[in-house]
């Protein structure tokens, strides 16, 4: 009752009461300034919001319904939670294999290619040269190559040394491919941490080694964290590469199970049910991920990409 | 131990001299020096074997005729000159450009009235949170979705039914495909550089738009003279970003619509890298690694030239707070 009528008299008090009791001292310029325009955005935008998450549920819960049902009316709820399309996809169509293969390819090319780019990075951010700055060019020149340009010399070269339909030859591709990406974020980050503690360490005498894996590493490992999750990000989704240096089933990747999987569905029927299964397995990692380091994720790219 | 104590020595009059620290004549400069080889070498050499080296040998292939095995015959240009007679090519390169400039300057568009919205609304991070998402999600996984979505027994229909539309558009006829893929990229992607605009908005600090209301300027000025100048750098750098990756569209349409028969989609919706994939590699012709290579030269000289033209266009002082 208390609160009501303070907050009432609050409403009705003058002017420079309420512009006081504003959220965090925000100042007036900084308000959202009220027309038509902004409000229909801001429904807008809230509708996008709405149905981007409904979507993503749908897509699960259909996950659990099997085709016909899903045929029949897609806008309908699972009956029960019958994780027998799951089983199916996992069991029969390949996705456990598939699944296996993704999470160890992303997994090990991902920390060989931070455990690679981090010193590279960090010579590159700490010694300044005419040397050093060529060679940085020579990393992001890699940035601006499409994948399709360097596609059919890589099939022939990893063809000649027997890497082609090879898990070690996928990850070696991916480990290179990623590199300037790699390099050039964490050059952006190295170049972003203090040197203040660096030149203390030197002053007692480590080693420029022991400087970088005692001190810097430390430091950074918010940033190697973030090119980490991008890489896992984008190794896990990596479909072109994958459909071309794979051939054999049981050495799939999950984006080319779930192309080879659409196909055969031109063949023997529709098995959305199925289908809707793997999807749930290509998308929910990254929903986990994004969950557990989201932030980190859209800080890295707009730390990375702000240079 | 002894020499630790030395180069404890020898640094000790390191205040001293620290105005000339940059020339790098300390000793920790110096022995960073020397980690050259094994800081860089393995970046360098995973990066010269498994990128540099197959892009220069992807020049060398476009110049020449060969199926892949057996003997290259060098031909010149011969390559280029055919790909581009190709009516294939030319669609596949048209449908890029349309991606390209259509799509991309739909995207900035709503990306950037985006931001001026979320700017400052209320619970903000919660829709940029849910708006970046689908960036994280191969886009395979939308090309089949749509596939379901607009089948003439699905969603889309179904809800057109109440409507009175009666007889729907074919949407996944093969005309209709590629317009819809845009569509698609569209919505998938907007969301990903409202995040990349809104941290540069972000870093706009508060005193100019205090200094706005205090001079009584107008929205559309304040978007004018303050917005747009000082996130002009961040929308040089999306664009450079949408250039690159759009070139590399492949898998949204290697499956939109659950894809057709043989396993390659319609013709009408292909990409230079759905073209290049193909020539090499589908296995219903011989394959022609030359014309293939030729045109993912194509695009990355694509690329390259816009990326030059787009850093000297949106070039401007940099710009501190």
């Amino acid at each position: 009752m208390s609160t009501l009528t303070s907050s009432k008299s609050a409403t009705s008090a003058p002017q420079p009461v309420r512009r006081r009791r504003n959220r965090g001292g925000v100042s007036p310029a900084l308000r959202a300034d009220h027309n038509l325009a902004r409000s229909i955005g801001v429904f807008i935008l809230w509708i996008v919001v709405v149905v981007s998450i409904a979507m993503l549920a749908w897509i699960v819960l259909q996950a659990f319904r099997d085709t016909r049902e899903i045929l029949s009316s897609p806008w309908g709820m699972p009956t029960s939670f019958d994780f027998a399309n799951f089983s199916t996809a996992w069991n029969v169509s390949g996705f456990a294999m598939a699944t296996l293969n993704s999470v160890v390819t992303t997994a090990v090319s991902s920390s060989v290619c931070v455990a690679v780019a981090c010193p590279a990075a960090y010579y590159l951010s700490r010694v300044e040269s005419r040397f050093t700055s060529g060679l940085s060019m020579y990393f992001i020149i890699g940035l601006g190559i499409p994948a399709q340009v360097i596609l059919i010399p890589l099939f022939v070269m990893l063809d000649k040394v027997h890497l082609t339909d090879s898990l070690i030859g996928l990850n070696l591709v991916y480990i290179g491919l990623s590199m300037p990406f790699t390099v050039f974020l964490l050059t952006a980050f190295f170049r972003s941490l203090p040197l203040e503690m660096e030149e203390a360490a030197a002053l007692d005498g480590a080693s420029a080694l022991r400087t970088f894996v005692q001190i810097t590493l430390p430091l950074a490992k918010g940033g190697i964290l973030t090119a980490f999750v991008l890489l896992l990000v984008s190794h896990w989704n990596e479909t072109l590469l994958a459909l071309t240096l794979i051939q054999s089933t049981d050495k799939y990747t999950l984006p080319v199970a779930l192309i080879s999987f659409v196909q055969q569905q031109t063949y023997s029927g529709a098995d959305w049910g199925g289908l809707f299964a793997g999807l749930c397995i290509v998308i929910l990692p990254m929903l986990i991920i994004y969950m557990w380091l989201g932030r980190r994720l859209t800080e890295g790219l707009t730390l990375g990409m702000g240079k | 131990m002894s020499a630790l104590t030395t180069k404890r020595r020898r640094r000790a009059p390191a205040p001293a001299e620290k105005p000339e620290r940059e020339h790098g004549g300390s000793s920790i400069d110096r022995q960073r020096r020397r980690l050259l080889i094994p800081f860089v070498g393995p970046a360098f050499i995973f990066y010269t074997v498994l990128f540099i080296v197959p892009a220069i040998a992807a020049v060398w292939i476009s110049l020449n005729d060969w199926a892949g095995s057996g003997p290259m015959t060098f031909v010149g240009f011969k390559n280029y000159i055919q790909v581009f007679q190709d009516q294939l090519f030319l669609k596949s390169f048209g449908n890029t450009l349309l991606l390209l400039f259509v799509v991309g300057a739909v995207i900035f568009t709503l990306a950037f009235a985006m931001t001026l919205v979320l700017r400052d609304m209320a619970a903000k991070k919660i829709v940029r949170n849910v708006i970046f998402f689908p960036h994280l999600i191969n886009a395979l996984v939308f090309g089949v979705l749509a596939g379901f979505i607009f089948n003439p027994g699905g969603m889309v229909n179904t809800l057109l039914k109440p409507l009175g539309v009666s007889e729907p558009p074919a949407w996944l006829a093969q005309d209709n495909i590629f317009p819809l893929i845009m569509a698609t990229m569209v919505m998938t992607t907007t969301g990903y550089f409202t995040t990349i605009l809104m941290a540069g908005v972000d870093r706009i600090p508060p005193y100019f738009y205090e200094d706005c209301a205090l001079a009584g300027a107008t929205a559309f000025q304040r978007l004018r003279y303050v917005i747009l100048p000082l996130t002009w750098d961040v929308f040089g750098t999306c664009a450079v970003l949408w250039t690159i990756s759009s070139i590399k569209i492949f898998e949204i349409i290697w499956v939109f619509g659950g894809s057709s028969g043989a396993g390659i989609p319609p013709t009408q919706s292909w990409t230079v890298a759905v073209y290049t994939y193909v020539t090499a590699f589908s296995g219903l012709s011989t394959p022609a690694y030359g014309a293939a290579t030729a045109s993912a030269i194509i695009s990355l000289a694509l690329v390259s030239v816009l990326v030059v033209l787009l850093r000297r266009a949106m070039r401007r002082d940099v710009i501190e707070f």
